[in-house]
């Protein structure tokens, strides 16, 4: 394959990484690795010392063992390496193992590993497969600069020079490609690229792309049934089945959405992910039993995983709650406080928690846990999560809590007053509390408050007014941190500003903070990239 | 009435997938270790003992085929269509099967485009191409040929042998699984309902891989033929 006089040329240089718990294999390994030439091999049994080596140094090639006993385990290991960025495209991450999983095969595409090998392993499958790997890996360098920098166009340029030169890595280029632009909002590029690959061959990856497309441009019949066509003709696609979940539950058929999910958990039994997200639409739909168990198991499949989140801790307290067990409900939110120490989770469990009272018939507790709340909500200016918030709101309301339930749940309106299902979430809040016509009243009031805003600050920049507009709408932001809206329009007056009167370090500053907070809100922003490359290509002033 | 008491027969599919998991490692040990111990012997003692492992090879065979018959059939197999190189493929089959034809005396001739790629299921594909030298390697005369080429669109996997050719009964079993007739043609129907599973989930458009068994070929014996689109 190598045309070369050296058999080892692949290896020369390479720095291995082997994670097994059986002292036999590593040393197996740790040999065959050694007659391919390769001299700096690190060996570690588990997944602690694993990331302990990733944190430290850089590997070309890890070999990871699935099975490792208690803790991590190889794909869990991957799961935290990639999701802290310790390793980057041009690591290959190769999982040993004695079975191939739809979670290594069809997984999500950003914790997939580059390659499995089967146990038994023999000296020449390992050599010719980690050659492979090697070499497809070695021209993925520069792409990974260019993503950690987050030059979308760059990385999109970069895949389109090297599939002319590199036969080997041309699958991965076009996955790595489409998927930029789709995080670019390029939709119809993307839809282009994938439709090329499927005028010649039925791809399951190309036609979930695809469906992804139709997703994102709202076209929901048609998503769907990319979607299901991919999984009839291969029934362990993963991928697919999460977007299929996604489709339903977007278009409110949560029961068909369950079904898919239960359906994705039973291909990919270890997946945290999966499991919360069935635990979080099984209690929307009011499925207790369901929503227990996926809840349960989510805190029990996460323990050693990154993807551990208080999310599972806070649905299983409400689940136990209505299902009039309110002395575990309290205990897991006593724990998820010890395990997450962040205030945001404390002040979450703690909203939960006097939801848990209230629903036990405690009105006592509940009004004093709704008070402490309160001062909470203060304290954080606002700035929690919306659904917290509006369990916030739940809570001040069943304790008769008015002003605060009211100042609330304007902040909630006034910074999402474009998320009509929120708003409408709103509205039912206060209609379950028995007050149809103060949410309705108060929902309408503070968006209506926000469009003027916004609409005062566009009519003074169209009448060349600037420095104001932009001064109004700063100010708007710093109390509505996170309306996206005025973040957008702030960055567009910001950067015709600086066309007209050359850079200024203060909005550039302020562009990018919002240009990466509207990010935060809403990933598939096509706004996004498009500004990032506008306020890049603002000359420096002399 | 209903008699409630009465044990109910035990679902033996539970314990299906991890019970041949477990052979399998029991399996795989002995062929490591028959292996290194056949390699030792004098020619001639090598040829003798060369039914060991072309027994264990089958079972180790049958254990695969029944593993990815109940994952299919429950739609859990990761059916995963790669693109491959057919230059790997071809070595990687060679390497599996090398020792059992070398200490049998058996010639491997090999033809194929060393620079075409293809999309199939490597592992499944693998297995059944496997399976199919091992059958070849008992019903010879000293000679096997393996090609791999595209014709018409499709990829041609051909084993073929110079030994006296399928008997009418393997044949007509063939064509029964591949019409998907119901079948019970005991020691074959296994390894020829895997390969047919295998060639129908290779699909491409509108086109679906198909296996098929023929005498008479380039060396007039057996000839076992797998299409993927």
């Amino acid at each position: 394959m190598f045309v070369s006089d050296d058999i080892n040329a692949a290896f020369i240089g390479k720095y291995f990484l082997i994670v097994d718990d059986f002292q036999g294999m590593r040393t197996l390994m740790r040999e065959m690795l050694k007659t391919f030439g390769v001299k700096n091999i690190d060996t570690v049994t588990n997944g602690l010392e694993a990331i302990a080596s990733l944190e430290k140094n850089k590997y070309d090639v890890v070999l990871c063992d699935f099975n490792l006993g208690t803790g991590k385990n190889g794909q869990q290991i991957l799961e935290e390496a990639k999701h802290r960025d310790l390793v980057g495209l041009s690591t290959a991450w190769v999982i040993i193992t004695a079975e191939k999983t739809a979670d290594m095969v069809f997984g999500a595409a950003e914790y997939m590993p580059d390659d499995y090998i089967l146990k038994p392993v023999n000296e020449a499958t390992m050599r010719s497969r980690l050659e492979k790997v090697i070499a497809r890996k070695a021209v993925l360098a520069n792409i990974e600069k260019a993503m950690r920098a987050k030059n979308h166009a760059r990385v999109v340029a970069l895949c389109d020079e090297l599939m002319v030169s590199s036969k080997t890595s041309a699958t991965e280029l076009l996955r790595i490609k489409t998927g930029t632009l789709l995080a670019m909002g390029q939709y119809d590029q993307a839809k282009q690229v994938f439709e090329q690959i499927l005028a010649k061959r039925d791809i399951p990856w190309a036609k979930t792309g695809l469906g992804k497309v139709a997703y994102y441009k709202n076209d929901m019949d048609r998503s769907r049934q990319l979607f299901r066509e991919v999984i009839n003709q291969n029934p362990a696609y993963l991928e697919a089945h999460d977007w299929l979940a996604k489709c339903h539950e977007a278009a409110g058929e949560l029961e068909e959405a369950q079904r898919v999910l239960v359906r994705s958990t039973e291909l990919s039994p270890h997946s945290v992910l999966r499991q919360k997200n069935l635990g979080e639409l099984a209690h929307k739909r009011g499925d207790m039993e369901t929503a227990e168990k996926a809840f349960r198991r989510t805190i029990k499949l996460g323990e050693f995983s990154v993807h551990k989140s208080p999310g599972a801790y806070l649905g299983l307290a409400k689940v136990c709650s209505s299902k009039n067990n309110p002395a575990e409900a309290l205990q897991i939110l006593k724990n998820v406080t010890k395990e997450f120490e962040s205030s945001e989770t404390a002040m979450h469990a703690k909203v939960v928690e006097g939801l848990v009272y209230r629903e036990a018939g405690d009105h006592i507790n509940a009004g004093k846990i709704s008070k402490e709340v309160a001062e909470l909500v203060r304290a954080d200016d606002n700035k929690g999560n919306p659904g917290m918030m509006l369990e916030a709101a739940q809570l001040f309301l069943a304790t008769g809590n008015k002003e605060a339930a009211e100042n609330l749940a304007k902040s909630v309106v006034r910074n999402n007053h474009e998320n009509t299902e929120l708003l409408a979430q709103v509205s039912e809040l206060y209609n379950q509390a028995g007050f149809q016509d103060i949410g309705q009243a108060l929902v309408n009031k503070s968006k209506q408050e926000v469009i003027e805003l916004n609409n005062r600050g566009v009519v003074m920049a169209k009448e060349g007014k600037l420095d104001e507009a932009i001064k109004l709408l700063s100010d708007a932001r710093t109390m509505l941190p996170n309306n996206k809206r005025i973040m957008i329009n702030l960055v567009n007056m910001a950067i015709l500003s600086m066309r007209q009167s050359g850079r200024n370090d203060y909005l550039m500053q302020l562009s990018r903070e919002c240009v990466e907070q509207v990010a935060k809100l809403d990933r598939q922003e096509e706004w996004c990239a498009q500004v990032r490359a506008a306020l890049d290509a603002i000359p420096a002033t002399e | 009435m209903d008699d409630n008491k009465q044990e109910a027969t035990p679902d033996i599919s539970a314990f299906l997938a991890s019970a041949i998991h477990d052979m399998k490692n029991s399996i795989s040990i002995l062929i490591k270790f028959l292996n290194s111990s056949i390699t030792e012997l004098e020619p001639e003692a090598q040829r003798r003992a060369a039914p060991m492992l072309y027994e264990a090879q089958r079972v180790n065979d049958n254990l695969i085929q029944m593993l990815a018959i109940y994952k299919v059939g429950n739609q859990f197999y990761p059916f995963d269509l790669t693109e491959n190189s057919i230059d790997d493929f071809v070595h990687g089959i060679v390497e599996q099967n090398e020792s059992l034809l070398s200490y049998l005396g058996i010639e491997l001739n090999l033809d194929f485009d060393d620079e075409l790629t293809w999309y199939f299921d490597r592992e499944l594909v693998t297995g059944v191409i496997s399976h199919a030298l091992g059958n070849a390697s008992r019903y010879n005369k000293g000679k096997l040929k393996l090609s791999v080429k595209e014709e018409e669109g499709e990829l041609v996997i051909r084993v073929e042998d110079n030994g006296g050719g399928f008997p009418a009964s393997v044949i007509e079993a063939g064509d029964a699984v591949r019409k998907g007739v119901n079948f019970s043609s005991g020691g074959t129907g296994l390894g020829l309902y895997f390969s047919s599973m295998v060639a129908k989930l290779h699909k491409n458009r509108d086109k679906t891989g198909s296996m098929s068994l023929e005498n008479g070929g380039e060396y007039g014996g057996g000839c076992f033929i797998l299409r993927l689109p």
